[in-house]
């Protein structure tokens, strides 16, 4: 096959989807700004007014902000595991989805710690972490640690992207002047050379290790900031493996429904295939097996054991959260299950169905860790106010948590304009593999 | 004629009233609805010194507990009729004046010294006056070691113009130590024969060279008035606590391993990232070096 | 001629006792109304506490107390207050067989350190600790742990642990993370969730030993009052105790007292039966109780503070069969 030809084919291919934007994605792009807009807002309300606009009061002091910095950052973590596993695994399927893997990783981990600063009491002073930083404190180690792996996913994407830019770059006459400075500019004389394959390569195959095993102890770090307190809930052992679990597990689901989504709308079928949906869907299946049985241990010890504090504790899952718990503890997990476990049932639509479900009652579970343990202190909260005893969201919580959902996908439809979203280079190092194979079998 | 005469009435009734309402305004506030209540103590220092010490306190006559205490009111202290000197009240109602060591005072037949205060008085409070009659007494605190006990002897007497000492009787003495907020009491007894003594406990820490003061105290006496002494000694038996209290988790220097996981970890993964970024410049050379001999080879 | 004089004469003598009417009644009300005035003045000066003293020439005055406290003459500085005060290892006594939740202990510290009527440092409350047990009131300020979670959770340092035992919160370095809040078990710490007059009042510099003025988005907790410890004084609880339920000294030299009653502190300990809340948790609490035997006052005594502080402790099995017998 001719090597030249055969990119341009593919850059005709893409370029379009990223040139032009139909009126519905205007629209659609319009929206999703609309909802940022009003998160703004609501960001600046807060700023003014100060934190008691949010419903976190006395004893609840953790709320929306805190889990939603948990849910994005354990999307992210997903994202980095299977994106290194499927770095070294040579399956031929393995390339349409590896870009979206990643994307999901680095947009996630971009998000996640927004919201942490939002639970800041004195975003003026944040400079004092950085100044006085105090290494014995769980905070101190995530933000290390989130840092680090932030700069590593990031490199490790841009390693990604780098030969599809040397692709555009070569093959976009047509394109603005702006988009062939910026191919140019980011394929850093990227010539697909041999020695520069190989070079490329190498990093790619050790930044891929290293961002695994940095997932791994980000995503631990993070756990522990609840695990090393004494507050009964949180002083679990298993808390670091548990929240891996439950990342790998929101994390996979999220790949599945943009899967889906990127697949409906930008009408891909032939490269995101049932087989993907398929794989993707095997994988949730056994890690929803692990979220289960995590959960499961979770709580079966803490009611056999029924030490006071922890009888307390699910008393209040039991009543007051009982329908939050159902849906987060028993159907996320049991309607997956049965979905993906029996052939029949798996159809993209179904699979996505279930990736649906499991997202959603992640995040109620994320809320089931963080909340009722502020509700049900050792000390009782002994307080005639309402908002001190039990912790309701406000407009201000929940609308910055909507705008957070609406800048991740803003901000992936935009990097959907700047790079293909099926990695072009991969198609091409795939079909060459093939010619090898062909090759050598002759 | 009758009108003015009938104006004039209206005036001078106009201005009476007025004059009663003035007075009238400040009726809640002045101090005829208080009784005055002056009272006069006296305190021998440990140096020997005496403070007279004037409390000067109104009561409201309705409310006995509403109590005003009168400030910056003009005490004189008087020994007999000899004039010792003046002091203000502060604004808790509380003059003091101090009598140096050595004074020599006035006393009666029976050796009392005759102490009084007055307040002159002035337009609204009346004058007031209050007198004790107090004998010196000297009180002698002992520390020492018996037969490696350590023993507090307290002997109080009181001396004649011929400085004959005549023992103390009935009279209660405490011996208390000094703390950060107030005094512990150790013993407290009715003095007889002039002395006392008892052994002391041997669990007290003191301060942290293991200093202690030992008070002997007579509080309130009626004819003595109240009278400190006070002795430092070294009986502290303080215990350094030898416990660590640095590079613990909750003190400002970490643990030292943490310092070095937290190293060893970072160095790793931003030398990687390094060696990544150092590929990737000499992936750029390459690139640039292939470009420049294919404009080399364009124009050749 | 004469009767134009007289006429003349009549109507000056009746203008200038006019004038003379006019001043005077002017000048009388003038000055009853000064001192109306005046007096209205003092009284709309400040909501603060004011102390009432006889001038030696019969006037009642009044006089700001917070004027008498000489402490920000001694300010210690945010830096300085990470040192403690030296040799001394502070430590409180409560005692529960002597408490009635008289609440002068809440009150007594919101007023020296400036609280609204919902801010406790010190909280007050009712546990039972099995359905036998007599409840009993718990007066909990923070307890200055020994290893305090809520020191090692602090991302930059600004809660401290001092060598005299008392933990501090620096409100110029706190962030407002809210970590030391989550870790710490007795919930002692609480946080200023908006903007309030108060923080804008810059009469006295920022010292975190009398955690006066306080800020907005920073944690805040009882804080020993070292500002009063270095006058010699016991912290506010202590002094506003009527029944003299809290002591307070230095371990170092064993020395414990409740401002009337001083005794040895390891003694009260060891014949008292002295305890610590959640020891097992081994944070290593600088406040010890003596339980709540041969009690001081019947518990029925407590629930006299109103409707709305006997409904914090709904939820206490004895005040739930009080309501059901109509006795609240």
């Amino acid at each position: 096959m001719n090597l030249e030809n055969r990119k341009r084919e593919l850059a005709k291919e893409f370029s379009p989807m990223l040139e032009k934007t139909t009126k519905a994605s205007k629209i659609w792009m319009g929206f999703l700004i609309a909802v940022i807009l009003v998160g703004v807002y609501a960001f600046f309300v807060q700023l003014f007014k100060g934190h008691i606009v949010t419903g976190m009061r006395d004893n609840v002091v953790w709320g929306i902000y805190i889990i939603n910095f948990i849910f994005f950052v354990c999307l992210s973590y997903s994202g980095a595991f299977i994106s290194g596993i499927l770095h070294f695994i040579h399956t031929p399927w393995k390339n349409s989805v590896s870009r979206i893997v990643e994307i999901i990783t680095v947009l996630s981990l971009i998000i996640g710690p927004i919201f942490i600063l939002l639970c800041i009491g004195r975003l003026d002073r944040l400079h004092y972490l950085f100044m006085y930083p105090r290494i014995q404190s769980p905070i101190t180690w995530d933000i290390i640690a989130i840092m680090t792996d932030l700069v590593g996913c990031f490199i490790y994407l841009f390693l990604t992207f780098i030969p599809d830019f040397a692709i555009l770059r070569d093959n976009s006459e047509n394109a603005a002047k702006w988009r062939q400075k910026a191919y140019k500019f980011f394929a850093i004389g990227y010539q697909d050379t041999a020695s520069q394959r190989e070079k490329l390569h190498k990093i790619t195959g050790t930044m891929s290790a290293m961002v695994i095993a940095l997932a791994i102890v980000a995503y631990s770090v993070l756990a522990w900031i609840f695990s090393l307190t004494v507050q009964p809930g949180w002083d679990s052992s298993i808390f670091g493996p548990y929240f891996i679990i439950a990342g790998i597990y929101s994390g996979m689901a999220v790949i599945i429904i943009s899967m889906y989504l990127i697949r409906k709308y930008y009408h891909l079928e032939s490269y995101i295939r049932k087989v993907h949906f398929k794989g993707a869907g095997i994988i949730l299946l056994v890690v929803s097996m692990l979220y289960g049985y995590f959960t499961f241990s979770e709580y079966f010890t803490r009611w056999f054991s029924h030490k006071i504090h922890d009888t307390d504790l699910l008393d209040t899952l039991f009543t007051r959260y009982f329908w939050m718990f159902i849906f987060a503890n028993y159907i996320g997990v049991l309607v997956p299950i049965v979905i993906l476990f029996f052939k029949k049932f798996r159809t993209i639509k179904s699979i996505t169905f279930a990736a649906v479900v499991a997202v959603v009652c992640l995040w109620f579970n994320r809320y089931l860790i963080v909340v009722p343990t502020l509700e049900t202190p050792y000390l009782p909260i002994q307080d005639t106010r309402a908002d001190f005893i039990h912790y309701t969201a406000t407009w201000v919580e929940w609308s910055l948590s909507l705008t957070g959902v609406a800048a991740f996908i803003l901000f992936f439809i935009l990097i959907m304009k700047l790079v293909p979203i099926i990695p072009m280079s991969g198609i091409i190092d795939h079909e060459r593999e093939q010619l090898r194979h062909k090759k050598s079998i002759k | 004629m009758k009108s003015i005469k009938y104006k004039y009435s209206i005036i001078t009734s106009l201005l009476i009233a007025f004059l009663i309402n003035f007075n009238g305004f400040s009726q809640e506030l002045d101090a005829s609805n208080y009784k005055m209540r002056l009272s006069l103590s006296s305190s021998k220092q440990d140096d020997n010194s005496r403070i007279l010490e004037v409390s000067f306190i109104g009561q409201n006559k309705e409310d006995r507990k509403d109590k005003l205490p009168v400030f910056d009111a003009q005490i004189k202290f008087y020994n007999q009729d000899n004039l010792l000197g003046e002091a203000k009240t502060s604004n808790e109602g509380i003059a003091q004046f101090t009598i140096p060591d050595g004074q020599n005072y006035i006393t009666d037949a029976d050796g009392y010294i005759n102490f009084s205060a007055k307040f002159e008085g002035s337009d609204a409070i009346d004058e007031d006056d209050d007198d004790i009659q107090i004998k010196d007494l000297f009180l002698e605190l002992n520390l020492t070691e018996v037969d490696t006990v350590k023993t507090v002897l307290v002997r109080g007497f009181t001396k004649d113009s011929m400085g004959v000492e005549t023992p103390l009787e009935g009279v209660t003495v405490s011996v208390s130590i000094g703390g950060m907020f107030s005094k512990m009491k150790m013993e407290e007894v009715i003095i007889e024969d002039g002395e006392f003594e008892f052994e002391f406990p041997t669990d007290i820490p003191g301060d942290v060279n293991g200093d202690l003061t030992v008070y002997a105290t007579v509080q309130n006496s009626d004819d003595y008035g109240t009278v400190v002494k006070s002795e430092s000694v070294n009986w502290g038996v303080f215990e350094k606590n030898m416990a660590s209290e640095d590079n613990q988790l909750w003190s400002a220097a970490a643990p030292i391993w943490m310092y070095v996981v937290l190293s060893i970890l970072l160095l790793g993964v931003w030398a990687n990232y390094l060696y990544t970024v150092i590929f990737l410049f000499r992936i750029k050379k390459e690139g640039k070096e292939i470009e420049a001999e294919e404009t080399v080879l364009s124009t050749d | 001629m004469e009767n134009k004089n007289t006429d003349k004469g009549g109507s000056n003598r009746r203008n200038f006792l006019k004038l003379g009417f006019m001043s005077s009644v002017s000048a009388v009300a003038g000055a009853s109304l000064f001192s109306n005035f005046s007096i209205k003045d003092e009284e709309a000066d400040e909501p603060g506490e004011k102390i009432r003293m006889l001038s030696p020439d019969g006037k009642i005055v009044e006089v700001d107390a917070k004027n008498i406290n000489k402490y920000p003459e001694a300010l210690i500085t945010p830096e300085e207050s990470r040192i403690g005060i030296p040799n001394r290892k502070f430590v409180m006594v409560i005692d529960l067989a002597r408490c009635k939740n008289a609440r002068k202990c809440v009150e007594g510290c919101q007023k020296g350190h400036n609280l609204d009527y919902n801010e406790e440092f010190i909280k007050v409350q009712l546990l039972q600790d099995n359905p036998e047990a007599s409840p009993y009131w718990l007066p909990k300020p923070c307890f200055h742990c020994d290893e305090p979670p809520c020191v090692t959770v602090c991302p930059t340092g600004a809660t401290f642990k001092r060598d005299d035992g008392i933990v501090l919160v620096d409100n110029d370095r706190c962030i407002g993370c809210k970590f030391c809040m989550t870790s710490c078990p007795y919930s002692a710490r609480i946080f200023n969730w908006g903007h309030k007059e108060k923080f804008d009042d810059k009469s006295q510099p920022y010292s975190p030993e009398t955690s006066l003025p306080a800020a907005e988005g920073t944690v805040m907790k009882c804080d020993f009052c070292p500002d009063l410890l270095r006058q010699g004084k016991l912290p506010y609880c202590a002094q506003s105790c009527p029944m003299g339920v809290i002591y307070f000294g230095d371990k170092n030299e064993d020395i414990v007292t409740n401002g009337t009653e001083t005794v040895s502190f390891s003694k009260l300990i060891k014949e008292r039966g002295g305890y610590r809340h959640l020891e097992h948790l081994g944070t290593k609490p600088n406040v010890y109780y003596l339980p709540a035997v041969n009690r001081q006052f019947p518990l029925d005594r407590g629930f006299t503070k109103g409707a709305e502080i006997n409904e914090r402790f709904k939820d206490v099995p004895y005040v739930q069969d009080l309501k059901e017998q109509g006795k609240i």
